[in-house]
């Protein structure tokens, strides 16, 4: 089935000319003008982890882009034309990932693309983009590698990312800096690109800050593990005075409750939680957060935080996202919701849905988000924006916990710059 | 370094008992009805869910909630075998593995349906919260209960194995189905009971997890390959080949861990392909 329209497609290409034909594996492979349809809705394909322990993420890429197309369409679309989202499931897995953004170009047409939760996905799409001709808006997958050596160093300009990168992570470093009792750290971290990285770029800051700071463990969980313990008391072994960890949704949650049995704060200084600020783990956590079970040692951060910036751009988010939804957005809903905004401001800017005059357009823009002011940085077309880190907390003023005692470290310091050197993207 | 690694394998012991409770069943209706059920992992999935939703959210008694889901997910056992799993005793293994195979997405997606995507996590257990101090180090008290849960379910399963009537018919059928038919025995029937019992087994390991572990839709897939791991070990359809692998799997991972953080997740598919290259079919296979 699948075949037939892609052969359709080609035909229906190759009478309108201008075709640029490779051949693949398995049929053939198009490359696309964009000029044939002038009307219809604009078609925008989003994917993202909508299945397993994660499944939570795909959903918030979802409900945020969804509320976005809904008020987008409200007010008369973009140039004039309706939005159309099509949403489909990453499963985390690479070769899923292409498959569904080919799907989504060459079978149901989607002149812009975005979404992808796994590090490894965004890689292997990266490169196909060219090809489809379409801009792709990275919506949580955080590797530096993505933008740093896809973008800034092989040039593939249909790249952009929206969410924070992975430098966010080692925030850890400016937040624990001036704590000389905290001298031994140890990390559990996924046993994937990401928590390398993160671990990585963690221990290179805070050493230039603290050089007397020890690394003393470090225990890697791949994705899918649903017993901590071992890893816990594996690290604990070595009296560590504080624990950086990366793994995410509900393996966060796991990590962290087992930790409790464990009685991890009783014995550390602090607990580093990188992505403990998404909305999932704060539900997960709420009643040992209220129970001050973690004994106010549990900081976190998140590509974005809904109690955090107090603009009105924020609270007109939270509100309409809650009211529209019946839950707090996540910071892959923000994102996501900033990506729609983003095409929007890109093709009105450049009157064209273009690939190529929507992303010069957007190259060095302003954009005034939920998440504060974003800056679409021109060499590697990562967004800049400040995301704060803090304490995990409860706040009379939400229903689930907050990050409080926000450390608000300004991007320039924490954001790495272009030309980029190499971190390590191993164990 | 002994205390560590001491430490280190009582943690590794009571990951054994999870993995254990999940491959118990596995082996079960392998060895008794010849099919390898790969919706296993569902069973041990909707047993947490179903724990989850008595416990968590009814608030019901924590041991009422287990005893719950091990009848409802008991009862979904005796459906899936009634209408769909004797339908393919006879024909070839790969029927079995697209039946089952199908279940698994049947299954999560269902789950999504009914209780959404997120993942969640109820309460512990009052009774259940603190450690003890073993070694100097804190040891959670539920470890200690599932350590002494999953011994208990094995002198269990061997005593209605050897000393039960309904023991004696399974061991028979096991080893000649034909010659158990022969002499009375009503097959049908009891690999029903067999499936279900061993659905039940599934749904007591989930049940066990949640206090600790967060239900989601794919549990289920991501502790069965583990299972497949240690009843290929122990020897396919082997129950004590199966308590002998878990011990192997959980307690090696665990030490693998502590002591070869960087390529701890290769140990036990190591140790899977010595197995098998020494003897292909299982420590206690015949």
């Amino acid at each position: 089935m699948a075949k037939k329209i892609s052969r359709r497609n080609f035909l229906k290409n190759a009478v309108m000319g201008g075709v640029a034909l490779g051949t693949g594996l398995g049929g053939y492979r198009v490359t696309y003008g964009q000029t044939k349809k002038a009307a219809g809705p604009i078609k925008i394909g989003g994917q993202g982890a909508i299945s397993g322990a994660h499944a939570d993420y795909g959903w918030q890429m979802m409900a945020g882009s969804t509320l976005a197309i809904e008020q987008i369409n409200a007010k008369g679309g973009i140039l004039g034309r309706k939005l159309e989202l099509k949403f489909m499931d990453e499963e985390l897995k690479p070769a899923t990932a292409v498959k569904n953004a080919r799907y989504l170009v060459t079978d149901w047409g989607a002149d812009f693309l975005f979404g992808v939760d796994s590090s490894g996905s965004a890689m292997a799409i990266g490169p196909v983009l060219p090809e489809l001709n379409r801009l792709f808006f990275f919506t949580h997958a955080s590797t530096h590698r993505l933008t740093e050596e896809l973008v800034a160093g092989k040039g593939i300009k249909q790249i952009f990312r929206m969410a924070a990168p992975v430098y966010q992570d080692a925030l850890a470093a400016w937040v624990f800096k001036d704590n000389p009792e905290i001298k031994r750290w140890a990390g559990i971290n996924c046993d994937y690109e990401y928590g390398y990285v993160a671990w990585n770029l963690f221990k290179e800051t805070i050493k230039k800050f603290r050089p007397d700071v020890e690394f003393v463990a470090a225990a890697w969980a791949p994705f899918w593990t649903m017993d901590f313990s071992s890893h816990i008391s594996a690290v604990m072994a070595e009296k560590p005075d504080a624990i950086f960890s990366t793994p995410w949704a509900g393996e966060g949650m796991m990590l962290l409750r087992q930790a409790l049995m464990l009685g991890v704060f009783d014995k550390i200084q602090a607990w580093w939680q990188c992505m403990g600020g998404s909305v999932d783990l704060l539900e997960g956590i709420s009643r040992e957060v209220a129970a001050d079970k973690f004994k106010g040692k549990l900081w976190a951060t998140a590509r974005y935080i809904h109690n955090w910036p107090a603009t009105p751009e924020n609270k007109a988010f939270v509100e309409a996202f809650r009211k529209r939804w019946g839950r707090f957005p996540n910071y892959s809903a923000e994102s996501s919701y900033s990506s729609i905004y983003a095409i929007k401001t890109g093709a009105e800017k450049a009157k064209s849905l273009e690939t190529a005059k929507v992303g010069a357009a957007l190259e060095g823009m302003e954009l005034k988000t939920p998440g504060g002011m974003r800056l679409i940085r021109k060499e590697d077309h990562q967004a800049i924006y400040t995301v704060p880190a803090g304490r995990v907390m409860m706040s009379p003023d939400y229903p689930i916990p907050v990050l409080g005692d926000l450390k608000i470290i300004p991007t320039k310091e924490y954001y790495r710059h272009p030309p980029f050197t190499p971190v390590a993207a191993t164990k | 370094m002994l205390e560590k690694l001491v430490f280190q394998s009582l943690i590794g012991l009571s990951f054994s008992m999870y993995l254990w409770l999940l491959a118990a069943g596995l082996t079960l209706v392998f060895g008794v009805l010849g099919v390898l059920n790969f919706a296993h992992g569902s069973l041990f999935m909707l047993g947490a869910y179903a724990t989850f939703t008595f416990y968590g959210k009814l608030g019901l008694n924590f041991w009422l909630s287990i005893a719950l889901s091990l009848i409802s997910v008991g009862i979904i056992g005796a459906i899936l075998e009634r209408l769909f799993i004797r339908r393919i005793y006879d024909i070839d293994l790969a029927y079995q593995l697209i039946l089952t195979f199908g279940f698994i997405l049947i299954f999560d997606d269902l789950v999504k349906i009914v209780w959404g995507g997120v993942a969640m996590i109820p309460p512990m257990p009052h009774f259940f919260e603190g450690n003890l101090s073993v070694l100097g180090r804190p040891f959670p008290i539920y470890n200690l209960f599932i350590i002494f849960a999953g011994l208990a379910v094995a002198l269990a399963l061997w005593l209605i194995l050897e000393k039960t009537w309904w023991g004696r018919m399974i061991r028979a059928s096991a080893s000649d189905r034909e010659m158990a038919s022969a002499i009375g025995i009503n097959i049908p029937i009891l690999f029903t009971t067999v499936f279900v019992f061993a659905a039940m087994l599934a749904a007591l390991g989930g049940a066990l997890g949640t206090p600790v572990r967060v239900v989601a839709p794919g549990i289920g897939t991501a502790m069965i390959i583990q299972a497949f791991v240690i009843t290929v070990i122990g020897g396919l359809g082997n129950l004590k080949g199966a308590f002998v692998g878990a011990l192997i799997v959980g307690i090696l991972t665990s030490f693998g861990i502590l002591l070869f953080p960087v390529f701890e997740l290769f140990i036990i598919f190591v140790v899977m392909a010595i197995v098998l290259m020494v003897k292909p079919e299982g420590l206690f296979g015949k």
